[in-house]
């Protein structure tokens, strides 16, 4: 039963697996390993960053004991949580390294979920002091960016599930109150202000029109394939947790 | 009553009906006269799901074959007991209903299965066994164009039935499935003449002409509901981006489903 993070490189997989360990969860919890191990593991104290995950290898298994509270119940879910190296996404990359990229395709193949990361683009981040514009992808980038997404998960990938699209990043979204977001967005076993479906529909219009056609080409419902949207950022606990509960729901526990 | 099977093509709404129906009972104020017990692991966890997804805003996974699905033992199969508490001067009903939840792609392949796909034989073979009391059958297009598909499915199935000997004690009951629909609505209230004489009358004739009249009955249902008494709006939303074929409850407080139970009692003898 596997969970896989995919997205471009420096979009903030590891960050974002990483912080989903740390001990202050409200109802998603890692029970092993523990943040500080995962964090000596994946954290560069000198650097002040993650370790960008190593592309000699196209994935970095490594299997988290997750508890996530679905309404019901509390579910444990035992993950193997399936970090891929950005660099895996390039072309060359994949020609150069023919084998490599074949037994990522038998991974993926498998996972039940889809954690995909990507990055805000440049139309809507916000205009500050310490934000380079050029550090980002334009929305015409990021757009093309998707078509190869659906190609990947029509083509190679076509037993997939549930695709959690998460746009990262979020703390850099311009007219983003990250607080006033995550109390509007945020997950209560019984009394959320909003359920999946309106969760979806909000963050879809105000971010992914741009992409509605792809959406709308991986969501046919022939495949069984499901996409819901989601806007994520290490610095808010409650948008964090939200992919992680929504594929918990589906994903089969050993209550 | 010994067993029912539930069939009908993919996104009929199969397993949404056994969910809403095995969920609806526990409903607060659902006011339903009912009382349903799972009686095993996998209905357990159907009604448990339920709430956790429909409602919750999302859609029920459709049953599909592939990964852990190889042949019809690996599906999941619901066992409930249904105590039905049908008015003053009628006897308590009470209904022991085994599905098995199949795929709506092995429904649909039975007209060109061949020898290789077990599953379809298998299918078949379990569907028709001698204890098996009839089907309940789920259709959801209406538009003229599913005509033709289905009058040729139908036209295979009473074949199969003939070759099983079951053409004349197997009751079938034929629904018209997420009626909540504006279009379909109106015509809920005699779906023989309305909904199946209206749109799907290839269909309805070959019915008709193939299995005794004690035998077949035409029914409408919805699991979702419309939103209320006055207000005959669907309690019920397309997925968003998806081509329609997945459903979402709209408004949970109203969830008020339409005539889950009835193809169950008239299948049941009563």
């Amino acid at each position: 039963m596997s969970v896989i993070y995919l997205g471009d490189r420096e979009t903030g997989k590891t960050s974002l697996a990483l912080e989903l360990a740390n001990p202050n969860g409200q109802y998603v919890k890692v029970l092993s390993p523990d943040y500080e191990g995962l964090k000596a593991l994946l954290y560069d104290d000198d650097e002040g960053r993650t370790r960008p995950t190593e592309a000699a290898q196209s994935t970095h298994d490594r299997s988290l004991d997750i508890e996530v509270v679905v309404p019901t119940r509390r579910k444990t879910i035992y993950t193997e949580w399936i970090d891929t190296p950005g660099e895996i996404w390039r072309p060359n990359w994949q020609k150069n390294n023919a084998n490599q990229w074949n037994k990522f395709l038998t991974v993926a193949q498998s996972c039940q979920g889809v954690l995909l990361v990507v990055p805000p683009y440049r139309e809507i981040v916000s205009q500050g002091a310490d934000i380079n514009p050029d550090d980002f992808v334009t929305q015409q980038q990021w757009i093309r960016r998707f078509d190869r997404w659906v190609d990947f998960f029509q083509n190679d990938c076509s037993q997939i599930k549930h695709i959690a699209l998460c746009l990262n990043k979020a703390d850099l979204l311009q007219g983003v109150d990250l607080k006033r977001e995550a109390q509007k967005l945020a997950y209560h076993p019984q009394n959320s202000r909003m359920n999946w479906m309106q969760r979806n529909d909000y963050i879809f219009k105000r971010f992914f029109r741009p992409v509605r056609r792809q959406i709308a080409q991986l969501n046919q419902r022939t495949s069984g394939l499901s996409v819901k949207c989601f806007i994520t950022s290490i610095y808010n606990r409650e948008l964090l947790e939200l992919p992680w509960i929504y594929l918990g729901t589906f994903l089969k526990g050993n209550s | 009553m010994g067993n029912i099977c539930i069939i009908g093509p993919r996104a009929s709404g199969k397993t949404t009906y056994l969910a809403g129906l095995s969920y609806f009972a526990e409903a607060k104020g659902s006011g339903r006269n009912y009382t349903i017990t799972p009686v095993n692991e996998d209905s357990k966890e159907l009604t448990i799901n339920a709430e956790n997804t429909i409602l919750q805003g999302l859609s029920v996974e459709p049953t599909r074959l592939g990964d852990g699905i190889q042949t019809v033992d690996d599906l999941p199969y619901y066992s409930f007991v249904i105590e039905a508490n049908r008015g003053l001067f009628r006897p308590k009903t009470s209904i022991q209903l085994n599905v098995r939840d199949y795929p709506g792609e092995v429904f649909e392949q039975i007209i060109n299965a061949n020898e290789e796909d077990s599953i379809h034989e298998e299918f078949i073979d379990e569907c028709l066994m001698p204890d098996v009391d009839g089907g309940l059958l789920l259709f959801t297009e209406w538009e003229s164009s599913s005509d033709r598909f289905y009058s040729q499915l139908m036209a295979r199935f009473l074949e199969m039935l003939d070759e099983r000997g079951r053409l004349d004690n197997y009751r079938l009951a034929v629904a018209m499935s997420k009626c909540e629909r504006g279009e379909i609505w109106p015509g809920r209230l005699d779906p023989e003449i309305d909904l199946f004489g209206v749109y799907l009358k290839k269909t309805l004739n070959i019915l008709k002409r193939g299995l005794p009249p004690k035998n077949l009955r035409f029914f409408a249902m919805s699991t979702f509901g419309v939103l209320g008494k006055y207000n005959p709006r669907p309690n019920r939303v397309n997925a968003f981006g998806s081509d329609g074929r997945a459903s979402i409850l709209r408004d949970p407080p109203c969830w008020n489903p339409y005539n889950l139970l009835e193809p169950l009692y008239w299948l049941n003898g009563s």
